[in-house]
């Protein structure tokens, strides 16, 4: 006799809508147990609203969702994460506060009436997160608290948790990971491929991210979204990166345009650190960057690239060496006199450092360099929402509305915003980007590199750090790479330019 | 207010952008709430007490709510700047308070000449709340508590505990009260002109742009170089400044001061009156023209409830639910919002 084994998910005719709105039309969907499926679409596309319902945060306005055979309709995260779904969430949803053990316990406080009435019975947390963790084969002492933890560490604690379901009908698990490489490094994201791997001994995966040929390394299936819809549901092995490019955007893919021919405008650095240290971060850290010229830092996380970046923008303090704009040395340096002196700087932590959410678009792009929107220090509301809308324009953001507030607009939208606020100077001398693809579908990073090469051209000079090493052989004319808070290599691109990303990631490591 | 849309200027919108969000709608039907939400909330009070009693509002009616509604209004809209950055001065009551027994004191030998150096020394007061706060990174709750009760000793030791009569020059400032336009004291007056100026300043200058920055995102501000530490210090200054107005409006009415007199309860009403008119006690999003209404309806509410006959013991309960209730009306929100 056969039983024939339910899939783990299985979803019909499943449609979700807002107001008048459908974030998504009709989908149906299966995953077969042990199976990998890369989800990817562009912002908007509706990836994060299938998410949202497989987690039980939001329902579904129409569909039927089957777990592991069983009719689900989920009240909230709790049943969905009951019926054996986990979700590694885009942006990291630890609580930093607490031990390993206790964030890995958390969907179970209120399980039984002794954590109901607030009571934990610590031995059994710490053993059931020892188990989970074992289950993921990382090694972390239960009790060590979140904010101790390196990246990587804690996306493995977000994975222990989703999978340390154990569904109470019995069954495979599901583990959805949203975007979980997009704030790691590379050598990070190799580990996070080998956790994958080992996952589908036991579980079944949905894996959702921008880099295409990450999804089709590590999925056995891939899954394009586009306006709410499926529109490309194929084995990984029988599609290709460009065929995925131009299902998701609906067009083809603009090969990158390496940009090399440039040439420096000057030869006095527009900026230039010198020997530049801070305790703990980073030591004797120099480079220079011409007018024209974009310079690459690459590193893992904690080599200190975004310390000394946040230094030369006056946003940290540093222990010894020099900083110097225009040839000239800076002393009392802060942000207002980096904005004055002619910098701009996009940092990685978007919606908390990079802009004002409850600001309108509008008075986001006009926050630092108003142009025509200010008469000395007075503000006009309507010149500042023409301002706005000429960067809509030609950034092309959507939704084409420059007075709704910033937090509504999406990822790349929002980015674009940011950077409009930073172009709209005319004098801007020096610009710098920390991870300013983070996040981004592959339509907004276009706008946003080619924004960054424009700035370029017109004679800035660009000092980035990457999300990439890739992004940074495309991009750059000098690679500067860091490990552990000092420069391990420098590559002048004029002259190196048969370098690979092995090249670069051996110096990193 | 220089956050929000003006309803006509969304209503504008909507028709033309065919991708209009459903966030977005609810975010326009919002600003309208924002913007209207204290005004309608006030004449709706106004309403149902002038249909349970006619004869209230005639005559003098007019008069007695705005007079008591001054103070209030003008200890509101120090708060609602201060409230605005994200902070809360719980001192500001007690600097009107001192500014009074210190007008009071000054008026007959300085004449106006006392009442400005007076309001020089409560800006002062507020700056000094302000550069602790900014530069010594203390709570701002922490702090003014603190200050509240130096400046209410402040208040008694200069008084002597007793009431400081005007006894030269009183109408210099007596005036303010008693002179009406338009039916309405002066010393309401100058709270409507003192809002309009800071709704002005919140939404055309580039110091009320950094304002409503650091209150919506502090780091985000830092980063849009946006001079955080001193834009606090003005923003305390400022309250201290509009308590010193208070301080004139109360002399104004009773001639006299004391530590225990005339506004001497002014804190709480007027946090109320600015969360009545629909300020977020988390920052950023401060109508100072609303909060005109705010302190209206909360220096109306006492007089309505003996207006409609409701016995005197019910009277705090009344006035405490209703407070709430409007607050839940007029707090501007949206739904993904987490309040503190």
């Amino acid at each position: 006799m056969t039983i024939t084994i339910p899939p783990v998910v299985r979803l019909t005719d499943i449609g979700c809508t807002f107001g008048s709105v459908s974030a998504i039309k009709s989908v149906s969907l299966e995953i077969q147990r042990g199976e990998v499926v890369g989800l990817v679409g562009e912002n908007g596309a509706g990836k994060s609203t299938i998410i949202k319902i497989l987690a039980g945060i939001i329902p579904p306005s129409k569909g039927r969702i089957e777990i592991n055979g069983i009719i689900c309709s989920f009240r909230g995260p709790k049943d969905a994460f009951k019926a054996g779904i986990g979700v590694v969430h885009q942006e990291q949803s630890l609580f930093t506060n607490l031990t390993v053990a206790e964030n890995i316990d958390q969907h179970r406080s209120g399980a039984d009436w002794m954590s109901r009435i607030g009571l934990q019975r610590w031995s059994r947390v710490n053993r059931d997160a020892t188990a989970a963790l074992q289950k993921v084969g990382v090694k972390l002492d239960p009790k060590t608290y979140v904010r101790e933890l390196s990246f990587i560490d804690r996306q493995m604690v977000e994975i222990a948790r989703a999978v340390c379901i154990d569904p109470a009908v019995g069954g495979t698990p599901l583990v959805v990971l949203d975007e979980p490489t997009a704030i790691l490094e590379p050598e990070e994201t190799a580990v996070l491929e080998r956790e994958i791997r080992n996952l589908k001994q036991f579980a079944s995966v949905i894996f959702i991210s921008h880099r295409l040929d990450e999804v089709l390394r590590i999925c056995d299936r891939v899954i394009v979204m586009r306006s709410g819809e499926f529109i490309l549901d194929k084995p990984s092995k029988d599609v290709t990166r460009e065929e995925l490019f131009s299902a998701m955007a609906g067009r083809h893919s603009q090969e990158s345009q390496k940009g090399h021919a440039r040439s420096p405008k000057a030869d006095v650095a527009a900026i230039e650190v010198r020997e530049l240290t801070r305790r703990g971060q980073y030591r004797n850290v120099s480079f220079a960057a011409l007018p024209g010229q974009i310079v690459a830092l690459v590193g893992s996380n904690g080599s200190g690239s975004d310390s000394v970046m946040r230094a030369m923008f006056g946003a940290e303090p540093h222990d010894g060496g020099e900083i110097k704009v225009d040839g000239r040395r800076v002393a009392g340096w802060s942000i207002p006199r980096a904005v004055k002196a002619g910098l701009a700087y996009v940092p990685a932590e978007r919606k908390i450092e990079g802009m004002i959410g409850g600001f309108s678009a509008a008075h986001n792009v006009a926050m630092v360099h108003p142009g025509e929107a200010a008469i000395g220090p007075i503000r006009l509301p309507h010149l500042r929402r023409k301002v706005a809308q000429s960067w809509f324009n030609r950034l092309d953001v959507h939704p084409n509305n420059v007075v709704q507030p910033l937090v509504y607009f999406s990822g790349g939208n929002q980015q674009k915003v940011v950077l409009a606020k930073w172009l709209n100077s005319k004098h801007m001398k020096v610009f710098l980007l920390d991870h300013p693809l983070r996040g981004l579908d592959a339509g907004a990073s276009e706008t946003v590199n080619a924004q960054i090469r424009q700035a370029c051209d017109s004679g800035a000079a660009v000092v980035l750090i990457p999300d990439t090493i890739e992004e940074a052989l495309d991009l750059a004319d000098k690679i500067i790479v860091l490990r552990d808070g000092e420069v391990s290599a420098r590559y002048d691109m004029t002259i190196d330019s048969n370098l690979s990303v092995q090249d670069v990631l051996e110096k990193m490591v | 207010m220089n956050n929000s849309v003006k309803p006509d200027a969304s209503a504008a919108v909507s028709p033309g952008s065919n991708s209009q969000s459903p966030v977005a709608g609810h975010f326009s039907h919002l600003a309208f709430w924002q913007a209207m939400g204290p005004f309608l909330v006030f004449a709706a009070t106004v309403l149902t007490v002038s249909l349970v009693n006619p004869a209230f509002l005639g005559g003098t009616g007019i008069a007695i709510v705005t007079g008591a509604a001054a103070s209030i209004l003008l200890v509101a809209l120090g708060q609602a700047m201060v409230l605005h950055i994200g902070s809360i001065d719980l001192s500001n009551a007690a600097i009107a308070l001192l500014g009074a027994i210190l007008m009071a004191m000054a008026l007959p030998t300085f004449g106006i000449a006392g009442l400005i150096a007076v309001l020089v020394a409560v800006t002062f007061f507020g700056a000094v709340n302000g550069a602790i706060v900014a530069y010594c990174q203390v709570p701002s709750f922490a702090l003014t508590l603190g200050m509240l009760g130096i400046f209410e000793a402040a208040a008694l030791v200069t008084s002597g505990s007793e009431t400081i009569y005007v006894t030269k020059n009183r109408e210099l400032v007596t005036v303010l009260y008693h002179y009406r336009l338009a039916g309405v004291p002066l010393t309401f007056w100058m709270g409507v002109v003192v809002a309009l100026l800071y709704w002005a300043l919140l939404r055309f200058t580039s110091v009320g742009q950094g304002l409503t920055a650091i209150g919506k995102n502090e780091a985000g501000a830092i980063f849009a170089a946006v001079r955080t530490g001193w834009l606090k210090v003005l923003a305390f200054a400022i309250s201290g400044f509009t308590a010193g107005l208070a301080g004139i409006t109360i002399v104004a009415q009773a001639g006299s001061a004391s530590a225990s007199g005339l506004g001497s309860d002014l804190l709480l009403p007027g946090i109320a009156a600015a969360l009545v008119g629909g300020t977020a006690i988390s920052g950023g999003l401060t109508n100072p023209v609303s909060v005109i209404f705010g302190a209206l309806t909360v220096a109306f509410v006492p007089i309505a409830v003996q207006a409609i006959g409701i016995s005197a013991q019910a009277q705090s309960l009344v006035y405490g639910i209703f407070i709430i209730v409007v607050v839940v009306l007029t707090t501007t929100r949206s739904r993904d919002e987490i309040i503190k």
